[in-house]
């Protein structure tokens, strides 16, 4: 028996459509717009478009994309000095799988950069695994030319990848090794974990960008799409891909402006309770507390949600408490413990309030007793501290009133 | 303290309870060493370093393999245990990284434990040569931010070959620093490498080739191994390029005294001896009573908890502390084993228990005696562990005590085979189909093959245009691309011989625990719904099997019958790729097709045979495409056997074959299949095939047919000495199996095999036995 008719049955076929092995070798000039590019490894597919700068993307022109100064950045925890979107590239790769290691590639590379009167996406595409050479040797040119790449979740995926790609290449090319990198994924987070369940491209744009995206195809079908696509050479396959891969770049430079016109958006302006209430926190990170507390103000006034209502009150008492602005503290201490008569740690900061500040012993003994027979009841783990608490106010009563 | 080995022995052999079940003893004599001074070209630094350590000079095996390596062979060891081999690839190593800081050396051992214990004690080195040598174990519990250090700082990185296969060559990009600086590649415990297990990681090591091709470095291989027959052409097998071998070891020993014990038979109609486990406390106990520290063996972690417990209490008894008796599990961190070999130098620990995991390379130092509850299924285990016990000067005791299984009764009753034949083959098949495709995925993942490109000794090409036609690859111009979204090495697991073995589960008072694991293919013969499967000469009821989560509840119980399955296989010859015709026999191996199913089992009673009942099993079918080897003999040479007595001739044979192969080849017997034919569709003659379960073989089936008439002559030297009347599971199998004659069938059958053959060879096979 011969090795392929062995195989044949050691490993039968899948049935998957090996039937449809057309060959419609169509020409993707006309689809995808596109046109070859030679370089000293062969030749790869650049498809070139620019988008005026007066172009609306969802909410906002991608004139007031290019004409805001970003200086705030660095509120979400990246240091953004210097940062300058003319010498930026947006990059987002479309691969052979989500899997990673080095069996996967990208075959699709989406470039966004602006230019005096434009916003350019370049696109540079192998149409077979022979021209992933003449593909890096292009990005890595593009790449050379600016200083800062900015991704969506390029942390973790995209940026790897083409390293690993860059690697086994050998070219010698440094790809993004010494670029600072953006990752707006990571910065999004930040600010809207809150309010998405999700913070995917997709949902970002659906909810903060008023981005509506038509016909999309799904991440998850791309790599099959692209396996077809070399199978069959159906230019068709690939439309939807590289539609996707624009509306990703583009998509990322409006987020970049909304992430930096929020950043700065003063709190009386917040028309949004999370938001305000992710800027309060981030600004407390940043060592604004008292900014934090601006925020935190306008996003109690703000929110609907009892459980967020009360999260922020906590917040803001907290860092009131730090600042030692304890005259008010009080209220909103108080105000806690109207709402949600069962919040120990609040009814505890109270305790120690009365006792430690006012020396109202008769308060704060009034405020354990009860907190205590909330503890006994839902048996916390925190009884204990408060009958603790409870025995040295009642000694401390005793020694006051004993002559 | 110690009362010595000696007056135990004497106290033994005054034992006549102790020694009737003796049935065969066995001296090593002690011998010295033969040293060579520590050579010249080793950094000063290091030579301090060992004379700090009171190494004066070097066992000739260790100066012979440094001066291999200096002259840039690739050296496979082969001495016994503790005999100093971690020095034999620790010194080259350390010498190169000490002149070359960027260099870097990959350790392979099988298990993590074994990586964890060398670690430990070269980090204690490299503390002592100035910290300069990074030393980390890569394995699944590494955390993550440690694994970035380790790529680009580890001069040294220990892991196994699983993680290599599935967590560092498809991410080489990853360690190119180590790859691109590769000088040593060191497996220790080669002889683990075999069977299926084997046969993977030859491959893994193509692709590691591959890989620091792709880099520009070429890696001295530096290999240790327990004695095995043929460790030259295994170590050529498995790193695919010529090896040095160093097996004269240098390394003094003392005398070493060795007790085959065989429990009294308490079943007689099923050969069910006393437990194993049962005889091996008592005779560890006599042991550690003595104050003689003792290491036990057993052969799962659960008979290491319950003989732990049992020596226990009979110690409490006599008033010694909890500690005396210490469980050594892999798991076990080195402070932790430190702490046991203190307290066993103490003389605090006294004794050690332990599953056979541990027979590999771990050293626990000074114990005099080692007990071995059953037969650990090689000769090459089984002098590991019996090495176990007894270091370089002092005499030592060790007690083989068998269970009742064929392969153990096998060992029991031919001394010789295992004092005389040293050790076993082993063998691997890289090129099995299913492994060689598997692992081209792997490669064609980590890099494009180009055309022309090898694999090991493979060309390719065809394969791959196979998988391209799959549409799994996808080849333009002159090379194949990986074409599909999944990562492949997490499909292929190295060590499953079977990929889908069922789990038995004891659920007897409520609790569930784990207490064997059956392969696919026997499942539906022994753990059937109502199949009475028996486990450490317990008897469990199969209450139910789920068929698809691989699963077999099981209940302890006590009855007097048993279960036997009729399996119908068919048997389909596909390909036959060797056969020799003889007058007598005509002897072949090739491809095969299985198809085997289970419709009913009948319930015999004991002592009586009766048939009390029976019921329907209805599982799938099942089928495996496989390599086997088959005899058949010609029907008029059998003709004065009547149908009856030649089915029992076939059963016989194919029982007792079934064991003698998986001695013959290191596997276990469950990874063979025995089936006979009376009038096989395909010679036309009464017919015996053994099958590999792999699919596509690992190679047994080949080398079955070249040990055909050795295995007949075992075979039939089985039969003679087995002290059963007329048939029984050690021998020919149950005499409701076989039938009252079964032994003189089989034997007449076997002889007739036999009889014509090569007089030469038969005197040969003849003259060691006899």
């Amino acid at each position: 028996m011969d090795l392929t008719s062995k195989l044949r049955r050691f490993l039968p076929p899948q049935n998957n459509s090996d039937t449809d092995s057309r060959q419609t070798a169509c020409d993707l000039d006309s689809l995808l717009h596109g046109q070859e590019v030679d370089t000293p490894f062969g030749p790869c597919y650049v498809i070139e478009e620019t988008w005026p700068l007066a172009k609306r993307h969802g909410h906002w022109t991608l004139r007031e994309v290019i004409e805001t100064e970003y200086r705030s950045l660095d509120l979400y925890g990246h240091p953004c000095d210097n940062f300058d979107l003319h010498r930026a590239l947006f990059l987002d790769t479309e691969t052979t799988g989500l899997a990673g290691g080095t069996g996967t590639y990208a075959f699709l590379v989406g470039l966004g950069f602006f230019t005096p009167s434009h916003f350019v996406v370049k696109q540079l595409l192998m149409r077979d695994y022979n021209e992933e050479l003449a593909l890096l040797y292009l990005l890595d040119q593009e790449i050379q030319t600016k200083d800062t790449i900015i991704s969506f979740n390029g942390k973790t995926f995209d940026l790897p990848l083409l390293q690993t790609r860059f690697t086994i290449s050998r070219l010698g090319l440094a790809g993004t090794r010494e670029k600072r990198h953006v990752d707006l994924l990571h910065m999004a987070r930040r600010l809207w974990k809150q309010k998405l369940q999700s913070c995917s491209l997709t949902s970002l744009e659906t909810h903060i960008l008023g981005v509506k995206r038509v016909g999309d195809i799904p991440g998850y079908e791309i790599p099959g799409r692209y396996f077809e696509f070399l199978q069959t050479r159906d230019g068709t396959l690939l439309q939807d891909i590289v539609k996707h891969n624009v509306i990703d770049i583009v998509s990322m430079s409006t987020l970049l402006y909304r992430l930096q016109t929020t950043a700065e958006l003063p709190p009386e302006e917040c028309d949004c309770s999370y938001e305000a209430e992710a800027i309060a926190h981030l600004s407390f990170h940043s060592r604004k507390p008292r900014l934090a507390l601006k925020y935190l103000e306008a996003a109690a006034q703000l929110s609907s949600d009892d459980e967020q209502y009360l999260r922020i009150s906590r917040n803001a008492a907290a860092i009131l408490k730090r600042l030692g602005q304890y005259e008010r503290a009080l209220p909103i201490w108080k105000r806690i413990l109207e709402i949600a008569p069962d919040d120990l740690s609040t009814a505890e900061e109270l305790a120690k309030y009365y006792e430690h500040r006012t020396k109202d012993l008769t308060s704060a003994e009034q405020i354990t007793r009860r907190a205590l027979a909330v503890a006994w009841q839902s048996r916390s783990p925190k009884t204990s501290a408060l009958e603790h608490r409870l025995r040295r106010l009642e000694r401390k009563t005793h020694a006051r009133t004993a002559p | 303290m110690s009362v010595g080995v000696e007056s135990v022995l004497q106290k033994i052999e005054s034992n006549p309870r102790f020694m009737n079940n003796v049935t065969f003893r066995h001296t090593i004599p002690a011998e010295p060493g033969v040293y060579e001074p520590i050579p010249d070209f080793l950094p000063v630094k290091l030579q301090e370093l060992l004379r700090r350590k009171g190494i004066e000079a070097l066992y000739s095996h260790q100066a012979a393999a440094l001066h291999e390596v200096r002259d840039g062979k690739d050296i496979v060891v082969v001495t016994p245990t503790a005999s100093g081999k971690t020095l034999c690839y620790n010194l080259p190593v350390i010498t190169t990284l000490l002149a070359n800081e960027e260099a870097r050396a990959l350790y392979l051992f099988p298990t993590k434990a074994l990586a964890q214990d060398q670690v430990a004690e070269l980090m204690v080195w490299s503390d002592e040569l100035g910290g300069k040598i990074k030393t980390y174990t890569y394995d699944g519990d590494t955390p993550g931010d440690a694994r970035i250090a380790i790529r680009s700082a580890g001069s040294i990185v220990v892991t196994n070959p699983d993680m290599l296969h599935s967590g560092i060559l498809p991410h080489h990009t990853k360690w190119m620093r180590l790859f691109e600086n590769l000088k040593y590649v060191v497996i220790d415990e080669l002889h683990i490498y075999r069977g299926v297990f084997g046969s993977h990681v030859a491959n893994v090591l193509r692709r590691l080739e591959r890989i620091c091709k792709f880099y520009g470095a070429s890696p001295q291989f530096i290999c240790t191994s327990a004695t095995i027959a043929n460790p030259q052409e295994h170590g050529e097998a498995l790193l695919g390029r010529s090896v040095t071998v160093i097996d004269k070891n240098g390394a003094p020993r003392g005398q070493k005294d060795i007790m085959f014990y065989n429990p009294p038979v308490v079943n007689k109609p099923l050969g069910i001896r006393r437990s194993s486990l049962l005889e091996a406390e008592a005779v560890a106990h006599e042991l550690i009573a003595a104050k003689i520290p003792t290491i036990v063996f057993t052969r799962s972690r659960l008979n290491t908890e319950v003989l732990v417990t049992y020596l226990r209490k009979s110690f409490q008894k006599l008033g010694e502390p909890h500690e005396t008796i210490r469980a050594y599990r892999g798991g076990y961190l080195p402070k932790q084993r430190r702490e046991i070999e203190r307290d066993l130098r103490a003389g605090k620990v006294l004794g050690v228990v332990s599953t056979n995991a541990l027979e590999l390379g771990i050293d626990i130092g000074t114990l005099q005696a080692a007990v071995l509850t059953g037969y650990p299924g090689t000769i090459a285990s089984t002098w590991q562990q019996l090495g176990r016990a007894g270091r370089t000067d002092q005499p030592s005791l060790a007690v083989l005590v068998a269970n009742s299984s064929p392969l153990n009764q096998f060992i029991i009753q031919n001394p010789s085979y295992f004092i005389d034949k040293g050790a076993e083959y082993a063998r691997i098949n890289p090129n099995n189909l299913y492994i060689l495709v598997s692992h081209l995925k792997c490669a064609a993942f980590e890099l494009p093959f180009a055309v022309g490109e090898n694999f090991g000794e493979v060309d390719p090409a065809e394969i791959l245009d196979y998988l391209a036609d799959q549409m799994i690859l996808r080849k333009v111009e002159d090379r194949w691309y990986w074409m599909s979204e999944n990562y492949p090495a997490v499909d292929v697991s190295l060590r499953s011989a079977s990929t889908e073995n069922f789990a038995i589960i004891d659920t007897t008072d409520g609790k569930t625990r784990v207490i064997g694991e059956i392969d696919r293919f026997s499942a539906p013969m022994l753990v059937h719904e109502g199949a009475i499967y028996i486990h450490e000469s317990a008897q469990y009821h199969i209450d139910k099997l789920d068929w698809d989560r691989q699963k077999a509840y099981a209940r302890e119980v006590d009855v007097d019958y048993y279960t036997d399955a009729n399996l119908d296989v068919e048997l389909k010859v596909l390909d036959v790729f060797e056969h020799e015709e003889l007058p007598q026999v005509k002897r072949n191996w090739g491809e095969v097709m299985v198809v085997a199913k289970t419709h009913m089992y009948k319930k015999i009673k004991f002592y009586t045979h009766e048939n009390i009942g029976w019921g329907n099993i209805s599982l799938p079918e099942q089928e495996l495409h496989t390599t086997a080897y088959w005899f058949s003999v010609p029907k008029e040479k059998v003709e004065n056997l009547d149908r009856g007595a030649l089915q029992s001739a076939l059963v016989g044979a194919s029982h007792l074959l079934g064991n003698i192969a998986s001695l013959e080849l290191m596997c276990e017997p469950s990874d063979l299949g025995v089936t006979a034919q009376i009038r096989s569709p395909f010679t036309g003659d009464p017919t015996v095939y053994i099958y590999e379960k792999y699919p596509g073989g690992v190679g047994f089936s080949e080398q079955l047919f070249e040990a055909h008439g050795r295995l007949l002559w075992r075979a039939l030297s089985i039969i003679k000495k087995c002290p059963c009347p007329s048939g029984c599971p050690s021998c020919v199998g149950p005499v409701e199996e076989v039938g009252v004659e079964g032994k003189t069938h089989t034997s007449w059958f076997l002889k007739g095999v036999l009889e014509h053959g090569s007089n030469q060879q038969t005197e040969e096979i003849l003259t060691p036995t006899e």
